[in-house]
């Protein structure tokens, strides 16, 4: 079946994802596993479906949050495409001339974007933070794209092209439909649709369908060494991603003011305690404004890091957290719900059926 | 057209593009941390399409979180450096200035005649140490060169001292540093100290130990002067100013002991705290002094009964408890009496009068009550420094270590599950030995290195009944290991590469020194502690420069300014393999395309971090006309003997009179073809540590091409394993140590102990015989601002600094880091160059200002290349490359040299310097 037929925006199951930031060391191995599987063509060179930034931060797109987009009082929003240049990105670089050129020290190795210096990329203002020293502060943020429940990119999208697939809720576009229009970028608020100038499609996450239809898990979550990342079925009411969304409570969307309604979820970040002028540790905060993480999480981020504290306090009181052991993920198959096959077992062909044999095993 | 723009359907793309035709285990063959990740990499149509984490390995431990999936940003796009412009494709002669970027490409023929030729020319000229090796921790290079320069008789640069990775503290306390724990050995700590790293950048597939940790009841600290990117995940960051953390560490020691929190029982068993010191000299007294006819290496306790009591050289365990205060006067051999105190009595005055929290609080700016509740919780939980090797970049890095350890010596916190400090490790795999030592093929020729290598141990042991099988190893390493050809590079730097004057500037040096550099160097030389490794000697200056993996323009502590300046005119050719343009093969004469690790079968860093042995094998064809290591140097041989033959070079031997001949030389070092190319070698290796090391029966390529990795099944009987000193971890984590502990086996030091005195004089005179603070000295001048480095997030050292991938997880170049305030107090934007200067040297760079960053401090990343800076030149034009003195002692007990431990080892962290924006410059 192909993944774009069954356009209908009927409910079905839907596959959700938690980031445990506490977890998060920033190391862009979700990003990369994500560009070297799927974004490696021309026209999408300054594509990565997934970033990892350093909140507070302008991000990617370079303040991707301020562009606009999703659904106010209901209604959908249509804000505006970040710019080349905003998104960053797909560099090119002067080996020939350093290595083969002849020009010893006069040339050294730069990126390069459109023939200039870059101002902006995936990654841009890495471990730069905020605060002041010594009770500066930052913490990472993985993105990709929500698959939202309300997709206002669906919405959006004037050829019909876009579709939530009713068996995992993905959202995917049919290329073949599209037209170019830009108008799921415009509507995404999050900035997470990357239009290939190239082949003059829209392209966003697709959140690794043709590895869940065959039971492996995304890459990004596969390949998190910070084994941070769960994903499953919102609905199997025993995983951890249900638990940790529905039951405690502690896994949060990214600016739920948006309305689209997110799929993907955020374990919030603590942070040490700040330093007074003394340089004594004032126990009774944290050095992350809380004020900052509203900004992202919304009012609930609060009550969600009362709680962590509460059940860090208790097993250093040497209790038990059911919580922190799911957090804890003593097998990584946990953290995979359904999709614990290993990506090698399967081999790929044109019809993306049959079992290749390989010698991995 | 790709084949996914082929696609008739969006369904079509994106199936099309996770399409592989063939699937291989693989790794990456490179020191980093933990090393061994076992990856799957994706092959379609001979080219690798892209690679994973390979979550094939199991729960060690029952309640300990596994150790799936072993990954990082770099292991997952290492195929992008296989076909990058960068990538060496041909073999390559230089055709304009050296450095300037001008080749002529060359037949594989011509190039190895070449660079015979040069080799015989240096061996005509000056004898075979000049031709000099730079070992490198690319493993898959640095075998097949070890053994290709054994067989030739050249000299093997010491790489624990050309990467700057070995930690005096650990050597100076325990007599070894190659012991570490496995990183899941974390889960078990209460209490974690980061610190002297940055595990967020530096310890990515182990990373989750230390939160998993903290979920299961740790407390997270960390110690660090900027808000480092390993911040945001620990409960405590305790800024402290850049080198004083001996003066916390001793801090946290002095509120242990003042209010009775230290473990006694086990600082009287395991340390020499308990042994008895003189009160006049601060020397341990010793039976030599008390008996015309006694050893200077017998050592005395107090008990509470008999008085003095001769300290047990072959065990720890006390059936007393020593008498640890008070004094007690001896009478002595030679006549008079002496007033003796147990070191604890001394290190306690030391403390009160020096380290109380406020005084340290003074030096190294964490409130008195910061140090307080850090060492309680030390003192009352299962503690694990997470110390990098960034502590060993320290001038005084020894001693903060040795601080460090006090700390965990006075509160029983290492030999047991979650507790300790690692070191370095890469030689756990026997095969990797017996490759370096067989003469004779198959396992019959490992039998013969085994079973001398057990007969020889067995023989130490008969003479010397105390010896312990860890200390007979060790003790055999000692004996044979300075002989094996590795030489610490200290004294090439200085007689060869221009280092001898800066070693020698008073007032770049500590303060304590009463004489100058040289004096010291000459007094280390006459002692004759170093006969057998201070070569090439000044008589024999090198001639032919080897680089088999390695980079030394990039690496080498002091800059590339100085080698290009001294050393790189002395050198008739230096050839570089390489399978990338590295900044060394850039400034070399002859290039030679080398396999990547997915082209090759290699074995990986054998380490303690994980436990396993991963392979690397050839998923695809070699890229252009690369070749692998072994093959190459097989051939290098072939054509040695063939222009040696042609020219008519006799048989030659070295300083040391050893013969060599260039006729066999082939069959020398491949074994009549066994080495002579990857599969065989490996397989060789493999099979031998079977038949007698540490793999497990039954292990073969065709099992780790099956599994992808397979764990060890013992410790293995290179002394450098066997200082794990633990029970072989069956079914749980693994704690280094604990034989000591568990068991009371002595420690491979002059008094049996973990040694907090170093008694030499040299340390007296400089206030170190003691764990101290000293302030670093400044290193380049009286300027400003203190520069320093660690290991980047998007490189392993150089390799991947310019995978395009990567490049563009950050801003694609290198960057200073300095502090947002100091920046703007400067005129100084971000992204903007600056330049920096100090005595030594200037560089240019882009800025990068943050608030976390600590004001007056300033960052440079390690890895990037010269080449990626503008003028070419890096941060390592500012480093002087200072060694510490003391560490020439080489006649003091465990303070003398083996190979890849106790040696000089240069500096990089707090270089004075100065910084400006470049417009106001021009």
């Amino acid at each position: 079946m192909s993944p774009v037929a069954d356009a209908s925006r009927a409910p079905g199951r839907q596959v959700a994802m938690v980031f445990d930031l506490n977890k998060c060391m920033g190391c862009q191995s979700c990003a990369v596993a994500c560009k070297m599987l799927w974004t490696r063509e021309p026209g999408e060179e300054q594509q990565w479906w997934c970033t990892v930034n350093t909140q507070p931060g302008r991000g990617a797109p370079r303040d991707w949050e301020t562009m606009g987009g999703g659904y106010r009082d209901g209604r959908l929003v249509l804000g505006r495409e970040p710019t080349r240049e905003e998104i960053g990105g797909g560099w090119s670089f002067n080996q020939q001339d350093v290595f083969f050129g002849g020009h010893g020290r006069a040339v050294h190795l730069e990126p390069r974007a459109n023939g200039r210096a870059p101002a902006w990329g995936p990654n841009w203002d890495e471990d730069q933070g905020a605060g002041e020293y010594p009770n500066s502060y930052f913490f990472y943020l993985p993105r990709l794209c929500n698959h939202c429940t309300k997709p206002a990119c669906v919405e959006a999208c004037p050829n019909a092209a876009m579709s939530k697939r009713r068996e995992d809720g993905i959202v995917v576009r049919d290329e073949e439909a599209c037209r170019g229009a830009r108008a799921c970028i415009k509507a995404c608020p999050y900035k997470k649709i990357y239009f290939n100038h190239v082949r003059n499609v829209s392209q966003h996450c697709i959140g690794c369908w043709p590895r869940l239809e065959r039971g492996v898990a995304p890459a990004c979550v596969r390949n998190c060494p910070g084994r941070l990342a769960f994903v499953g079925f919102l609905d199997d009411t025993t995983g951890p991603i249900h638990r940790l969304v529905h039951e405690w409570q502690v896994a949060l969307p990214l600016h739920p003011e948006f309305g689209t309604e997110p799929n993907v979820f955020y374990v919030p970040p603590l942070s040490p305690h700040p330093l007074r002028a003394d340089r004594s540790i004032d126990e009774s905060r944290s050095r992350i404004p809380p004020a900052y993480l509203e900004s992202l999480f919304g009012s609930r981020v609060h009550g969600v890091l009362d709680r962590l504290r509460r059940e860090l306090e208790s097993v250093r009181a040497g209790g038990r957290s059911e919580l922190l052991d799911t957090l804890i993920a003593y097998e990584f198959r946990s953290l995979l719900g359904p999709f614990t096959r290993e990506p090698a077992q399967i081999g790929a062909t044109e019809s993306g059926a049959s079992e290749s044999t390989t010698e991995a095993r | 057209m790709t084949a996914a723009n082929d696609a008739r359907t969006t369904e079509d793309r994106y199936r099309q593009r996770q399409e592989f035709d063939r699937a291989t285990f693989g790794t990456h063959c490179v020191n980093c941390f933990p090393n061994d990740c076992p990856v799957y990499v994706f092959a379609k149509d001979g080219k690798v399409v892209f690679e994973e984490a390979a979550a094939v390995l199991g729960t060690i431990e029952p309640g300990v979180p596994d150790m799936n999936p072993m990954i990082c940003q770099k292991g997952l796009a290492w195929s992008r450096q296989m076909d990058s412009p960068d990538r060496i494709l041909h073999p390559l002669r230089r055709a304009g200035e050296r450095g300037e970027g001008r080749w002529e490409r060359i037949s594989w023929d011509e190039a190895l005649a070449e660079t015979a030729d040069a080799i015989l020319d240096a061996i005509a000229e000056i004898g075979p140490e000049a031709v000099v090796l730079e070992a490198t921790p690319e493993i898959a290079a640095t075998i097949p060169a070890a053994r290709f320069m054994a067989a030739l008789g050249g000299t093997v640069l010491d790489v624990d001292a050309t990467i700057n990775d070995f930690w005096a503290g650990q050597q100076a306390v325990f007599g070894k540093f190659t012991f570490a724990s496995s990183i899941d050995d974390f889960f078990h700590s209460d209490v974690l100290l980061i610190w002297h790293s940055n595990p967020a950048y530096t310890m990515i597939p182990a990373f989750h130990y230390m939160v998993e940790a903290r979920y299961r009841g740790a407390t997270v600290a960390l110690i660090s002067p900027d808000v480092s990117p390993s911040h945001s995940h620990v409960d405590y960051h305790v800024p402290v100013r850049h080198g004083t953390d001996g003066a916390l560490a001793l801090a946290f020691c002095q509120v242990v002991l003042a209010e009775g929190l230290a473990d006694l029982r086990f600082a009287s068993e395991q340390t020499d705290l308990s042994l008895l010191v003189r009160t006049d000299t601060g020397e341990y007294l010793r039976e030599s002094q008390l008996r015309a006819d006694g050893r200077a290496d017998r050592f005395y306790q107090w008990h509470p009964e008999k008085g003095l009591v001769p300290a047990d050289p072959a065990s720890l365990r006390l059936d007393f408890e020593p008498l640890l205060a008070g004094s007690l006067d001896v009478r002595l051999a030679a006549g008079g009496h002496v007033v003796v105190e147990p070191l604890l009595a001394r290190v306690r005055r030391e403390l009160d009068a020096h380290y109380t929290p406020e005084l340290a609080a003074r030096v190294c700016e964490a409130h008195p009550d910061t140090i307080r509740m850090l060492a309680r919780k030390v003192a009352r939980g299962r503690t694990h420094i997470i110390l990098g090797a960034g502590v060993a970049k320290y001038f005084h890095g020894d001693l903060m270590t040795r601080a460090m350890l006090l700390l965990l010596g006075l509160t029983g916190n290492w030999g047991k599950k979650g507790t300790g400090v690692g070191g370095w490790c890469s030689s756990l795999f026997d095969g990797h030995g017996l490759a370096l030592a067989k003469t004779k093929a198959g396992r019959a020729g490992a039998r013969e290195i085994y079973d001398g290598f057990r007969a020889m141990v067995g023989g130490l042991r008969a003479q010397d009944p105390t010896l312990t099988s860890e200390l007979g190893d060790r003790a055999l390493w000692r004996l044979v290991g300075p002989a094996r050809g590795m030489m610490p590079p200290a004294f090439f730097w200085y007689w060869h590469a221009g280092f001898k004057e800066r070693w020698n500037r008073p007032e770049w040096n500590d303060p304590a020194m009463t004489r100058s550099f040289d004096e010291y160097w000459k007094e280390a030389l006459e002692s004759g502690a170093w006969n057998q490794s201070a070569s090439p000697p000044p008589d024999r200056p090198p001639r032919v420069l080897l680089e088999i993996g390695g980079n030394t323009l990039r690496r080498t502590r002091g800059g590339q300014g100085v080698l290009l300046e001294r050393l790189w005119p002395q050198l008739s050719k230096i050839v570089a393999m390489d399978y990338r343009m590295s900044e060394t093969a850039l400034h070399a004469d002859i290039v030679l395309p080398a396999t990547q690790h997915h082209e090759k079968v290699a074995l990986n860093m054998p380490t303690p971090w994980t436990m396993l042995l991963t392979m690397s094998d050839a998923a695809v064809p070699p890229a252009g006309e690369a070749r692998g290591e072994w093959e190459v140097l097989a051939e290098l041989c072939k054509k040695l003997a063939e222009r040696a033959k042609a020219r008519g070079v006799e048989d030659y031997s070295d300083r040391l009179g050893a013969a060599f001949r260039l006729d066999d030389l082939w069959s020398r070092f491949t074994l009549d073809g066994v080495f002579a190319d990857d599969e065989s070698a490996v397989a060789e290796m493999v099979a031998d540590a079977v038949e007698v090391g540490n793999l497990p029966a039954g292990t073969t390529l065709e099992t780790f091409r099956q599994q992808g990795y397979t764990r060890y099944a013992k410790w293995g009987f290179l002394a450098l394993a066997t200082a794990q000193a633990s029970p072989f971890p069956e079914g749980e984590t693994h704690a280094p140590l604990r034989d000591h502990v568990e068991l009371g086996h002595p420690y491979p030091t002059l008094t049996r102990r973990a040694q907090f005195l170093i008694d030499h004089p040299w340390f007296r005179e400089g206030g170190e015989d003691l764990p101290a603070h000293k302030e670093a000295p400044p290193m380049g001048g009286d300027h400003p601002f203190l520069l320093s480095g660690g290991h980047a997030r998007w490189s392993v050292h150089a390799m991947n600094t310019t995978n395009p991938v990567l490049l563009e997880t950050h801003r694609g170049k290198p960057f200073l880091l300095i502090n947002d305030r100091d920046a703007a107090a400067r005129g100084i934007r971000d992204d903007a160059p600056v330049r920096v200067w100090n005595d030594v040297g200037e560089f240019v760079v882009p800025a990068r200002t943050s608030p976390a960053q600590r004001p007056g401090a300033l960052t440079v990343y390690n890895g990037f290349e010269g080449f990626m800076f503008p003028g070419g030149r890096g941060h390592n034009e500012v480093e002087p490359g200072l060694v510490k003195w003391l560490h020439l002692v080489g006649n003091y007990g465990h303070l003398s040299y083996t190979p890849m431990e106790w040696q000089p080892v240069p500096f990089d962290r707090c270089i004075p310097v100065d910084v400006a924006p470049i417009q106001e410059e021009s």
